[in-house]
């Protein structure tokens, strides 16, 4: 159910960006249309009513294969005009479709078009003030792709707004990124799902390392971002550095491991409810929304 | 579960008052104690503080309130019980070793 909704989420975030992004376009050249053709078609959903969660489960995987199909076609658009602006964005919206439930291989299908796309991306646009839309959404990925990626257009990109993205972007992947080989180990029936998603030499690999330097490293780009790049206000109002504390406050102080902090309020009843009134207990915290 | 040392707290982040909460929590005939965290969706100060991101987020503390397990999104039952098991066994062997 929950992979169901999150998934779903994912679809309205991707279908709301990209339409947006399509309405700031205005280039009448034929790549541009070209390019709009495929927009249209990456955005057309099927819509009607409400669906059971197999249902919904159905339609997310029709929904990655044709977007995954589609971008292909981006990334032949991108090669068939290289010097038009346009081939940015057909580019970044070729990786646009980011698996971050992760949804089942078989269900979902490869990202083939992906690993060209980055590689022209790299080679021909690290120099784009547009990247920074394209580092936030990556973060929420696993692909090795995302990081190589995000590594280069921090190192490389000259526009201090998209370094501030590719930073928190990297930071947040790397986070992400341990924090889904945590559930893998719990549950290692997730093991073969991701290395089928993703590679088995990869996941290995990640398998292998010592988790507190990995998180050291996240942590270290969290805090380069709130030195660097503070100052810089995100999409959604707030700024880089708040951003950055909060997730530095959850790594340092809402990791298993480490003493729950105290939460004060009150329930339903407008009792006075603290944590750690049930010390003796085990707790199942639970945060949750109706909505 | 009732004689065992367990409780399930809820958070609800959708942010309404405690009022609210409570016509929220009889329509979904929830039996268990959860906070109200008041403010904009997701926005209030418990949800900023835990960095909430999606619903459900569970974590699970032990006896001595050090967080065992956190899992973003539902892990399923089994996961879920076999967790609370271990705990809450670890729990009730350190209260039979307790001095008295």
């Amino acid at each position: 159910m929950q992979r169901s909704l999150v998934g779903l989420l994912a679809l309205v975030l991707v279908l709301s960006v990209a339409a947006a992004r399509c309405a700031g376009q205005d280039q009448p050249a034929s790549p541009a249309d070209e390019y709009k053709a495929l927009l249209k078609e990456f955005n057309r959903a099927s819509g009607g009513g409400p669906l059971s969660d197999e249902e919904r489960t159905k339609f997310v995987g029709r929904v990655f294969q044709h977007r995954y199909k589609l971008a292909q076609k981006f990334v032949e658009l991108a090669e068939k005009y290289p010097a038009d602006p346009i081939a940015v964005d057909a580019l970044m919206q070729a990786v646009w479709q980011v698996n971050t439930t992760p949804w089942p291989v078989e269900l979902v299908g490869k990202d083939e078009a992906g690993p060209r796309a980055f590689e022209i991306l790299e080679r021909d646009h690290i120099n784009s003030d547009r990247l920074g839309p394209v580092c936030r959404r990556l973060s929420f990925g696993f692909c090795k792709e995302y990081e190589t990626f995000l590594r280069a257009v921090l190192e490389n990109s000259p526009h201090r707004e998209v370094q501030a993205a590719a930073c928190l972007g990297l930071a947040h992947f790397l986070n992400n990124r341990l924090q889904r080989l945590d559930l893998v180990k719990e549950q290692p029936a997730l093991a073969k799902e991701f290395a089928d998603l993703y590679g088995k030499e990869y996941l290995l690999e990640l398998q292998r390392r010592d988790r507190t330097a990995a998180t050291k490293e996240a942590e270290a780009f969290f805090e380069r971002a709130v030195e660097l790049y503070g100052d810089v206000k995100l999409p959604d109002g707030g700024t880089v550095s708040e951003k950055a504390q909060a997730e530095l406050f959850e790594i340092r102080r809402l990791a298993v491991g480490k003493e729950a902090p105290e939460i004060e309020g009150v329930d339903q009843d407008g009792q006075p409810l603290k944590l750690s009134d049930y010390r003796g207990k085990v707790v199942l915290l639970d945060f949750w929304s109706e909505a | 579960m009732k004689d065992k040392p367990f409780a399930l707290v809820g958070v609800n982040i959708a942010g309404h008052d405690a009022k609210d909460l409570k016509e929220v929590v009889e329509r979904e005939k929830l039996t268990w104690r959860s906070l109200a965290d008041a403010g904009a969706l997701g926005q209030g100060a418990i949800a900023t503080r835990w960095n909430l991101t999606s619903t459900p987020t569970l974590y699970v503390i032990d006896h001595r309130g050090v967080i065992r397990h956190k899992w973003l999104g539902a892990p399923g039952e089994k996961v879920i019980d076999a967790a609370l098991d271990k705990l809450i066994e670890e729990a009730e062997r350190s209260g039979k070793d307790a001095p008295k």
